[in-house]
């Protein structure tokens, strides 16, 4: 069981609070060793459905196994194996960061290794006899960071992992990601930051109002999406010749040039234009951020 | 278990230091106090008896008050539950609410234990912090025995301190229990100091009004033997509150089990006439869907 190639699944889950449907049918899989990303803007319902992969909440509905259990009946053994960030992290304000990481390490029965607890913190910069209730949202969320992965946990769940980091702590979260996978641990990570998705995820599932809609290998989703391009003709535009190739599609026109969009392969359109003298031909390949907002726009 | 009772322990020490030691001091002071008013008995009685017995039912009633139950209760015991059942009823309420309103709950229960694990350590510690703070009580008044004519000794003045303590967790415990029912936790100790104020003023007149004795049947007060406890503990009493106690904490157990946590911003079932307000999400609320 624990060796599982899924490791997270929810098949229609739903959740209402009060008369808010936050989760209309989510189904979810998530492999071994994988980097998921979960993407969706406020409200969608990532939060929500993290907090049930830990049973801090009840769906309403649907299943979920996490690491191959049920988190309803083996939660401790699902949080045993899980490192958690929440999304709105709070903290004790009348302690140290030390002690905060020592009570978080007690409740785990002391199976951190302080060496690597102290590594972390230098990396990110984090200074340990600071007091919680001094520390700006940034740091808190540095402690965040620690305290999930200072066990070394075999499933990282981070709800929103870099929100108030400057840049360069972001980048450090980043390789710490990217370590933890090299060292065979599973990332599920929610973002509404699709910049950090693409930088980091293998595949990325897109939710969109309680619904997943889409889920793909990072690469391929932006590679099925529509592309973009812009040809300059040397000897005048040329758009009746290029009007009945199938997927693509004149966006604007000017005098010597043609901006055009492209379902699919570029092959058709690259043979038409070879009978034409072409000046420039500029294709751009559109960022998860349009592929995001076209699922948005739906 | 034993880490979470040893984490709330050590969150409440201050608690512990702060009221203990001020209760200690009281039990000093009131030990001190009881030659001088031995010594002026005559004068004492007879401004006592120009109170009116309804005044004086507040103290524990027209018993002897120079007998060392009846001192001990009319100087300390019969008011001295309101006083610490504040204690009870804020740490009662806060037990798991207070880091759920916090938003800190999510992350510790996202930690391997159990909520029945969290739940009872911490219940274990608030018994164990009123425990602890009555100890001190105890040592003030054992203390001045010393130096006091009291007749009594220190065992039997632990006595009331037990069947106080028994109050305590019954008030305590319900104050948790209310806190998992309703929507805050403000609003739970409220609920909770308002009831234990009732019972204290129920059980007060009821000794000298026969009408009240009804209503006084459910006051948790009328089980509290006070300073007589020196005589010796009356079993019943003792066991049924601490029996309601533990049946307000199996319930607030069971309601723990099936709770969905709350993050910081996120509003619980709201009163009805503020229902309007519960259409639309809070802007917290929309955030962490």
């Amino acid at each position: 069981m624990g060796d599982s190639p899924i490791v997270l699944l929810a098949q229609g889950l739903t959740k209402s609070y009060g008369n808010v449907q936050a989760l209309r049918g989510v189904d979810l899989e998530v492999r071994r060793g994988e980097v998921f990303g979960f993407l969706g803007p406020n409200g969608a319902g990532k939060t929500t459905t993290i907090r049930i992969l830990l049973d801090l909440i009840r769906p309403d509905g649907g299943t979920v196994r996490v690491l191959g259990l049920d988190p309803q009946k083996d939660a401790l053994a699902v949080r045993a194996r899980s490192g958690y960030l929440p999304g709105e992290l709070h903290l004790e304000d009348t302690e140290t960061v030390e002690t905060i990481l020592k009570q978080f390490n007690a409740l785990r029965g002391r199976k951190a290794d302080w060496t690597y607890v102290r590594s972390l913190a230098d990396r990110l910069g984090l200074d340990l006899k600071t007091q919680a209730k001094n520390l700006s949202k940034g740091n808190k969320q540095k402690v965040g960071v620690v305290q999930a992965l200072m066990h070394r946990p075999e499933l990282l769940l981070l709800d929103e992992p870099t929100g108030g980091l400057d840049p360069l702590i972001q980048q450090e979260v980043h390789k710490l990601i990217g370590e933890a996978k090299a060292d065979g641990a599973t990332v599920f990570f929610s973002s509404h930051v699709i910049g950090e998705v693409e930088q980091l995820a293998d595949r990325v599932g897109i939710i969109r109002k309680g619904v997943v809609v889409e889920v793909a290998e990072t690469q391929t989703l932006i590679k099925r999406a529509l592309h973009r391009a812009r040809v300059r003709f040397g000897g005048g535009i040329q758009a009746p010749a290029l009007e009945g190739i199938p997927g693509v599609s004149i966006l604007s026109r000017s005098a010597d040039s043609l901006t055009l969009q492209i379902e699919g392969e570029m092959d058709a359109l690259i043979k038409a234009l070879a009978k034409f003298p072409v000046i420039e031909f500029e294709t751009e390949r559109p960022s998860l951020e349009e592929i995001f907002l076209a699922y948005y726009e739906r | 278990m034993f880490t979470i009772f040893n984490q709330a322990l050590r969150r409440w020490k201050w608690q512990i230091v702060g009221w203990g030691s001020s209760l200690l001091i009281i039990a000093v002071y009131l030990m001190w106090l009881y030659k001088p008013m031995v010594e002026q008995q005559a004068q004492l009685k007879n401004l006592f008896d120009a109170y009116g017995k309804e005044m004086l039912s507040f103290f524990g009633g027209t018993v002897d008050i120079f007998s060392a139950g009846g001192y001990l209760n009319f100087a300390f015991f019969s008011y001295v539950p309101v006083a610490i059942g504040i204690l009870a009823l804020l740490l009662g309420s806060g037990l798991v609410v207070a880091d759920e309103e916090k938003g800190t709950l999510d992350l510790i229960l996202a930690h391997p234990i159990t909520r029945t694990a969290l739940f009872w350590g911490r219940w274990l510690a608030l018994v164990a912090t009123l425990t602890a703070v009555l100890l001190l009580s105890w040592l003030g008044f054992a203390m001045g025995l010393s130096w006091t004519g009291l007749d009594t000794t220190a065992w039997q003045v632990l006595l009331p301190h037990i069947s106080l303590l028994s109050i305590l967790i019954l008030f305590g415990t319900l104050a948790l229990f209310l806190s998992l029912l309703l929507p805050s936790r403000t609003l739970a100790a409220s609920v909770t100091g308002a009831l234990l104020v009732a019972s204290y003023i129920v059980t007060s007149l009821a000794s000298v009004n026969d009408t009240l004795e009804p209503l006084n049947t459910f006051s948790p007060l009328k089980y509290y033997q006070g300073g007589s406890a020196v005589n010796g503990l009356d079993g019943g009493p003792l066991l049924s509150t601490l029996g309601i106690a533990l049946l307000f904490g199996v319930l607030a157990w069971l309601l723990f089990l099936r709770r969905d946590v709350r993050v910081s911003g996120e509003g619980n079932w709201r009163l009805p006439f503020l229902s309007r307000k519960m259409k639309a999400p809070t802007t917290n609320q929309a955030m962490l869907w």
